[in-house]
């Protein structure tokens, strides 16, 4: 049931937007189309709105690198994609420091658009899944008590039980039953899974 | 009446002086009269009391003289009877008592005891010496004198001499005269009483003239007299007083004073002396002639002092006329009267007071008629004036009621003249608040007055309108003293138009001390006599003050202001500010007065525009090109990419499996729609380029070429390029678009410094020349950069040509566009490596002002 990635236009040109939503929907995918970056914020909802953001960069009122980096203080990880017409490099620049996946010049080639367009869906369905797993993992740390944590902790670190006992002062049985229960909540099918898991919450933390 | 007259006519001639002595002898006369009359009784009088008392002393002095004679003797006697001798001879002698016993009688003998005492004493010596017993019997008599008789003492004289008490002095007036007997006791030298020692001495003219001794006897004679008998008993001189003759004998001729004899009144007997008239006489003479002289003397006296004084005052009275006369003379302008020696002073003076009375008197009367018609006259001055007068006049007597009232008082009250007077003027013309300043004024005009300062009191206060508005008046009190009566004369100055006069000036004043600007008054000499306060810091940048002097650079400024009379203008910088200075002279006073702005901000601005001008214009002239390709680009971009994405989206489409036709036909539209769109830009983009109206403005080509070398200043500085300017001397007129030549010149100029950058350094040359030919302006711009090459030559001025790597290739295209729509030509002339010259022609205004009234025609 993951819902059907959507790839938003924001363009002030009313030519543009329906050229493009003409040249998209070419290939299957399916456009939204907004005439302004406060239209587009107006009906976007982080939850339900995966896909990408193809973003003119001059717009009357608030600019494409405007919204840009509103979204990205918003915690929005859409990806997107900035038009920049001809001498608008500089700003094209900017937009990729700041974040963007990728930049195309109109009038454009239409199949590097259609690839770029792909990539950003690949790239945020990739981000979805994470952040997923992520939250998956950090749900059933949270059931762990202290020091099954702190067992984790040494067991990932790379110790041995003995170590362990000897650091926590309790007997190697005790760190032997603790290490049953991490793996046992955190539903790790081998040490080397429970690494991963680690791995991946450390990411998210860094 | 006559008489008095006549007289005093004839005393007018008699002078002071002389009337003087005439009456001190007339004075001395009377009085020598008087003192005669008087004193001569007096004297008389005087002299008759006076030479009875005197002759009464003489005689008493004769008597006790006399008396102490006796005395002396009876002394003498006493030390006899108790001589040792005596009482040696006596102790042999025993007295037996008998009764009948015969004295022994020695005559001439001088016994032993009986020593030579009296003569030692001056005394006379005693006729008889008796020694006597116990029971009074004589028992020895020694006789003196053989020729003296023998005196046989009566019992009565024996009794008394024989007291047994001792010695005992008596006189007894015995047939042969009188005598002075002395008794005493005597005693032997066993003290044995023996008896009685008896003295006898006849009281003859030796003895009398023995007792007066010194007596002067031609003056005084002294004799015994018997008082009953008046008949003299012994005399001094018994040649000329003769002893038995009776006093009244002599009275005619002697003046008698006769005294009694104090210790022997019960003999009766007087002592007298006896002096004679002559001598009186004489004396009386003597002392009258005494006073007569006295009197002549104080009459003298009396005459000389009075006619002293009388003179001393005649003499002063003459300097008084003479003093009077002058004053009269100089002062009155009065000739009569005029003092004349020799003539009576005082009746002088007299009339001369008579006179003067009269003349007084008489100019009293004039002044007092002159007065009266001066008053008259005064009187209608003061009538006019107080009709006339622009102040009101009012007069109050001391309590303060109205008694004179002018017309404009009565305007300026609200008061009629017969309503105001008798009413009280501070009560009916002041507001009660102002009533007591007003009675101050009043008193202080009285003091002043009374201590005799200028009583004229001024003073401003607020005065009642008719209407019971207030007015602001100025007071002036000038106090009258008529007859003990104190009167005030009060001029009241309305002065409303004054105060707002003052008040409009005060805030004229202020309009230098409120000015934000600095204000300054200065003198001839640079010395300041007003700042105001927004002049402190330029004072101080220059190092003075509010009291201070200009400084020395601005003083030929300020004096040559004054000597102009003109206005001028200047600029200074004064701690980093940059000040206006208008300096206006005020010839009359002497000042000038310097009118300073702080400029600092518009200079600043001004620099600032300028600049910003400068690089506005560069920028914009950069960038113009850039900005309509830009924009151009942009434009175009829309509808090209719109149609790119619709053709991309429909061949995408006609390869697929589902193919709707409606949909396809529905994008065609929309391609050509956005094909039209896209010509719709190019056309407006035509139309904004080609159909401008033309602009044209009167330029100077060399102005021209200057405003733009300024723009591009600063990319030839960065270039390293210095502009060589070699224009026409005269101004080359034109009548241009300003704006498209400057941007045909920027354009020019820029190629030629771009087509520099690869000469070295320091041979890198741009050279710009103008010059007017014919009917054209012809304007050069040469550099010496690599030059075009032939090949480029023809396509220089096409669009979209360009050399440059960042270049449009648009430039010179429209700077040909720009030039042909001004009916001139733009060519270039290079040779490769060598030079590059664009020529730009352009029709002189004249040429072109022609051709165009040509066209219009």
């Amino acid at each position: 049931m993951t819902p059907q990635p959507t790839v938003f236009v924001v363009d002030d040109d009313e030519a543009m937007r329906s050229s493009l939503k003409w040249l998209i929907e070419s290939v299957g995918l399916r456009v939204r189309t907004y005439d302004s970056a406060r239209a587009f914020l107006a009906s976007y909802v982080p939850e339900g709105g995966t896909g990408c953001l193809l973003l003119d960069v001059r717009m009357p009122g608030m600019s494409g690198l405007e919204l840009q980096g509103y979204l990205a203080r918003a915690d929005i990880t859409l990806p997107v994609i900035i038009i920049t017409g001809h001498g608008d490099i500089a700003m094209a620049v900017r937009a990729m420091k700041a974040g963007a996946l990728d930049f195309i010049e109109k009038p454009f080639n239409d199949e590097a658009l259609i690839n770029s367009i792909r990539r950003g869906l690949d790239y945020d369905a990739t981000q979805r899944a994470q952040r997923l797993r992520r939250a998956e993992i950090a749900t059933r740390l949270g059931q762990l008590t202290p020091r099954e944590h702190e067992v984790m902790n040494l067991v990932t670190d790379g110790k041995s039980n003995k170590e362990i006992a000897a650091t926590l002062g309790v007997s190697a049985k005790t760190v032997e039953a603790h290490r049953a229960r991490v793996m046992d909540k955190m539903q790790a099918r081998s040490l080397a899974d429970l690494v991963r898991m680690a791995l991946v919450v450390a990411d998210a933390t860094d | 009446m006559t008489n008095k007259q006549s007289f005093i006519k004839i005393l007018r001639f008699v002078p002071m002086p002389v009337l003087a002595i005439l009456v001190g002898l007339l004075a001395g006369v009377v009085l020598w009269a008087a003192l005669d009359l008087i004193q001569g009784r007096a004297v008389t009088k005087i002299f008759t009391s006076e030479l009875h008392v005197q002759l009464e002393l003489r005689s008493r002095e004769s008597l006790v003289r006399f008396d102490r004679y006796i005395a002396n003797y009876a002394a003498t006697t006493r030390l006899l009877a108790n001589h040792r001798r005596l009482a040696e001879y006596l102790d042999p002698v025993i007295w037996q008592p008998d009764d009948n016993v015969v004295p022994t009688v020695y005559d001439r003998f001088q016994p032993v005891w009986l020593p030579d005492i009296f003569d030692r004493y001056g005394l006379p010596a005693p006729s008889h010496v008796l020694l006597l017993d116990g029971n009074g019997q004589v028992r020895e008599i020694y006789q003196d004198d053989e020729g003296l008789p023998l005196i046989e003492l009566s019992p009565e004289i024996r009794s008394a001499l024989t007291k047994p008490g001792g010695a005992t002095t008596i006189l007894s007036t015995e047939t042969n005269g009188v005598y002075l007997a002395i008794g005493d006791r005597i005693e032997d030298s066993a003290g044995y009483p023996m008896g009685y020692l008896v003295v006898l001495v006849p009281i003859d003219a030796a003895f009398l003239a023995a007792s007066q001794q010194g007596l002067a006897l031609q003056r005084v004679a002294v004799a015994l007299i018997d008082r009953t008998e008046q008949r003299i008993l012994s005399s001094i001189d018994p040649d000329s007083l003769t002893p038995g003759t009776l006093v009244t004998d002599w009275e005619d001729d002697h003046v008698v004073t006769s005294l009694s004899l104090p210790h022997y009144e019960h003999l009766d007997l007087h002592l007298a002396t006896f002096v004679p008239h002559a001598s009186v006489d004489r004396m009386s003479r003597h002392v009258r002639s005494f006073e007569w002289r006295q009197r002549a003397l104080a009459a003298l006296v009396f005459i000389l002092f009075y006619s002293l004084i009388i003179y001393l005052v005649s003499a002063r009275l003459n300097r008084i006329l003479t003093r009077m006369s002058r004053f009269a003379h100089r002062a009155l302008g009065i000739e009569q009267p005029r003092f004349r020696r020799g003539v009576n002073q005082l009746l002088l003076l007299e009339e001369w007071i008579r006179d003067f009375t009269q003349l007084v008197l008489k100019a009293r009367q004039e002044l007092s008629r002159h007065y009266e018609n001066e008053m008259r006259e005064t009187e209608a001055l003061k009538a006019a004036i107080m009709e006339a007068s622009l102040d009101s006049i009012v007069t109050i007597d001391g309590r303060g009621r109205i008694i004179e009232f002018n017309p404009t008082a009565e305007s300026a009250l609200g008061l009629r003249r017969n309503e105001a007077l008798g009413r009280l003027f501070a009560a009916r013309a002041l507001p009660a608040s102002e009533r007591p300043r007003f009675e101050r004024l009043l008193a202080r005009s009285r003091l002043a007055q009374r201590e005799g300062r200028e009583p004229h009191v001024r003073g401003e206060l607020a005065a009642l309108r008719g209407d019971g508005s207030t007015m602001p008046v100025e007071l002036s009190i000038v106090p009258i003293d008529v007859d003990d009566q104190s009167f005030y004369t009060l001029y009241m100055h309305d002065i409303t138009k004054r105060r707002e006069a003052e008040r409009e000036i005060k805030s004229l004043a202020r309009f230098a001390s409120e000015s934000p600007s600095p204000v300054l008054r200065v003198t001839r000499r640079g010395r300041i006599v007003y700042a105001n306060r927004a002049s402190r810091d330029l004072l101080k940048a220059w190092d003075s003050d509010a009291n201070g002097h200009l400084p020395s650079e601005w003083l030929q400024e300020v004096a040559d202001a004054l000597i102009d009379g003109q206005t001028r203008e200047k600029e200074t910088i004064a701690a980093d500010r940059t000040f206006a200075l208008l300096l206006t002279p005020i010839s009359d006073l002497g000042y000038v007065n310097i009118y300073a702005r702080d400029i600092t901000a518009v200079r600043r601005a001004e620099q600032e525009a300028r600049q910003h001008q400068a690089e506005l214009v560069h920028v914009s002239r950069l960038s113009t090109l850039g900005e309509v390709a830009t924009g151009m680009a942009h434009e175009l971009n829309q509808p090209l990419s719109a149609i790119v994405n619709f053709a991309n989206g429909a061949s995408r489409r006609l390869q697929g499996p589902n193919i709707d036709p409606d949909q396809l036909v529905q994008v065609m539209g929309q391609i050509a729609n956005q094909a039209q769109r896209a010509s719709e830009i190019i056309r407006r983009l035509r139309a904004l380029v080609g159909k401008q109206p033309p602009i044209r403005a009167d330029a100077d080509l060399n102005h021209l070429i200057r405003e733009v070398c300024s723009f591009v200043e600063f990319e030839a500085n960065r270039a390293d390029v210095t502009i060589h300017l070699d224009l026409a001397t005269a101004p080359v007129p034109i009548s241009v678009d300003l704006v498209q030549i400057e941007q045909v010149l920027l354009n020019l100029i820029r190629n030629a410094l771009d087509a520099l950058s690869d000469t070295p350094n320091d041979d890198r040359r741009l050279t710009i020349r103008t010059r007017a030919a014919h009917d054209d302006a012809e304007c050069v711009i040469e550099d010496n950069g690599p030059g075009i090459e032939p090949a480029q030559m023809a396509h220089l001025f096409e669009p979209f040509f360009t050399t440059k790597d960042s270049g449009m290739g648009m430039g010179l295209a429209i700077s040909q566009t720009i030039v042909a729509d001004h009916q001139g030509r733009i060519w270039v002339e290079s040779s490769p490596g060598e030079t590059t010259r664009f020529h730009v022609t352009l029709p002189l205004r004249s040429a072109r002002t022609e051709s165009i009234t040509d066209n219009a025609t």
